[in-house]
């Protein structure tokens, strides 16, 4: 209860702080408009991850963890992909868009993911292997399902920052670079509830660091 | 850790002279990468300003090992307060901040690097100085009242060899966040070269242009990407949970 009670002065500190931004722009501007257009990329996106990568767990078990190919797609940072992408997209196809935004964030997001998730899953040897591989699948399965929630709450402010260092690298508008608009125009109040949602998925990811005490 | 911390020598080395007049020189035999647009032959650019990149890591990362010992030592009551900070990922912090000062310099970068990866340093730093302190041998030289100066001449080989481990996750921590802000055009001034700074000079024209300085640049991330020690602080994010997962594989596998 004392560290939950810490970690809230925190964030409370992180809005007053929000709200008393300093600075002022020499021309009065409206606050940005919320980057609705990239709801629903980054919602497939998230989708996408927050399901691929369990499913993939699911099938390849606690050894994907010890992977050395994953290890190998995982170890590049962020910025990366997004380059390669840059890089290597077709200029017949125009510019990458969120179409490369997505798949750049796929490709810098997934592999980390999947470790992160096969190092939490709970050992299979004696048991459940000894069961059969239907016991097998379906402690994975409760194990995933348990983890799901936390994981994604946990993870959430990362994938922030991997889409926000994608969208600057291929010049993509989105949710990571609405973050930073609302410093540069000082909107206060719009900086003061991005904490307040980084602070509930603090508040939502608690568990896992509960287990780990 | 001594072979990271010796590219610290980098920053000492001496600039490529300009040359402008023979800038955008394609490759050649003398030139494998040709010359960048100031002339400056493209391999040896890329040479020092990798050196100057894990060098500037090593800083950082060394930096953060302390800080991180500090928070270790005196951050106990203050659990929850340092978990709800590590929550916000370094770079989501950083990449604002760079941009509403119009860059970082490289001491400022150095420091705010250093502070942000000890937040996740801080966990395993106190899980080993707490089993430290509870040691007989310790306790020992506690209760025979051992002077600061012998303790530190007898135990700091021992921390040393404990620190090192976290090293590598610091370093990279580091190398990737120095990477992305120089890369974004946010990183130190000109006269700081870097990897990052490079990618961001070439990565306009990679997909139009011939850019061999580009993509030997990309193959240098990709390389010690795939070299250095898995685990970066920044890529892992939640380093806490992590931790937990880690230390439950191997609390079964002593079980």
């Amino acid at each position: 209860m004392r560290q939950t009670l810490q970690g809230a002065a925190v964030w409370g500190l992180g809005v007053a702080l929000a709200l008393t931004l300093p600075g002022a722009l020499w021309k009065s501007a409206q606050p940005p408009p919320f980057p609705i257009h990239a709801l629903l990329p980054a919602a497939l996106a998230l989708v996408s991850l927050s399901l691929a990568a369990p499913l993939a767990v699911w099938a390849g078990g606690p050894a994907l963890a010890a992977r050395r190919t994953l290890a190998l797609v995982e170890a590049p940072p962020d910025l990366l992909w997004a380059a390669l992408v840059l890089a290597l997209w077709p200029a017949a196809w125009g510019p990458p868009g969120m179409g490369g935004w997505t798949l750049a964030f796929l490709l810098a997001a997934l592999p980390g993911e999947m470790r992160w998730l096969a190092q939490a899953l709970p050992a299979e040897f004696p048991f459940p292997a000894a069961w059969g591989a239907r016991a097998v699948r379906r402690a994975r399965g409760l194990a995933l399902a348990r983890l799901w929630g936390s994981w994604v709450a946990a993870r959430l402010p990362l994938w922030l920052t991997a889409a926000l260092v994608i969208e600057r690298l291929l010049g993509v508008p989105g949710l990571g670079t609405d973050w930073m608009d609302r410093i540069a125009r000082r909107d206060r109040a719009g900086l003061a509830a991005w904490i307040l949602v980084l602070a509930v998925l603090w508040l939502l990811a608690r568990p896992l660091e509960r287990e780990a005490a | 850790m001594k072979g990271r911390l010796a590219f610290l020598m980098a920053f000492l080395l001496p600039e490529l002279p300009l040359d402008p007049f023979r800038g955008g020189l394609g490759p050649s035999l003398l030139h494998p990468l040709g010359l960048d647009d100031l002339g400056r032959d493209g391999l040896l650019r890329l040479l020092l300003a990798a050196s100057r990149s894990l060098g500037f890591a090593s800083l950082c990362a060394l930096l953060a090992l302390g800080l991180g010992l500090i928070l270790a030592l005196g951050g106990t009551r203050y659990r929850g307060a340092l978990s709800a900070l590590r929550n916000l990922p370094p770079l989501l912090f950083l990449l604002p901040l760079a941009a509403a000062l119009g860059g970082l310099g490289r001491l400022p970068l150095a420091f705010l690097l250093g502070g942000l990866l000890a937040l996740h340093l801080e966990a395993p730093l106190r899980a080993r100085v707490a089993a430290f302190r509870r040691s007989p041998a310790w306790l020992t030289e506690t209760v025979m009242g051992a002077g600061p100066a012998s303790r530190l001449r007898r135990w700091a080989p021992w921390g040393l060899e404990q620190l090192a481990p976290l090293f590598p996750g610091a370093w990279l921590g580091a190398l990737w966040g120095e990477a992305t802000l120089s890369a974004l055009g946010l990183g130190p001034g000109p006269t700081h070269d870097s990897l990052g700074r490079i990618l961001a000079e070439e990565l306009p024209r990679l997909a139009t242009d011939p850019s061999p300085l580009g993509w030997a640049a990309l193959a240098a991330v990709l390389a010690l990407a795939w070299t250095s020690t898995p685990g970066s602080v920044f890529k892992v994010g939640c380093g806490r949970a992590r931790g937990a997962a880690q230390a439950r594989q191997g609390k079964r596998r002593w079980q």
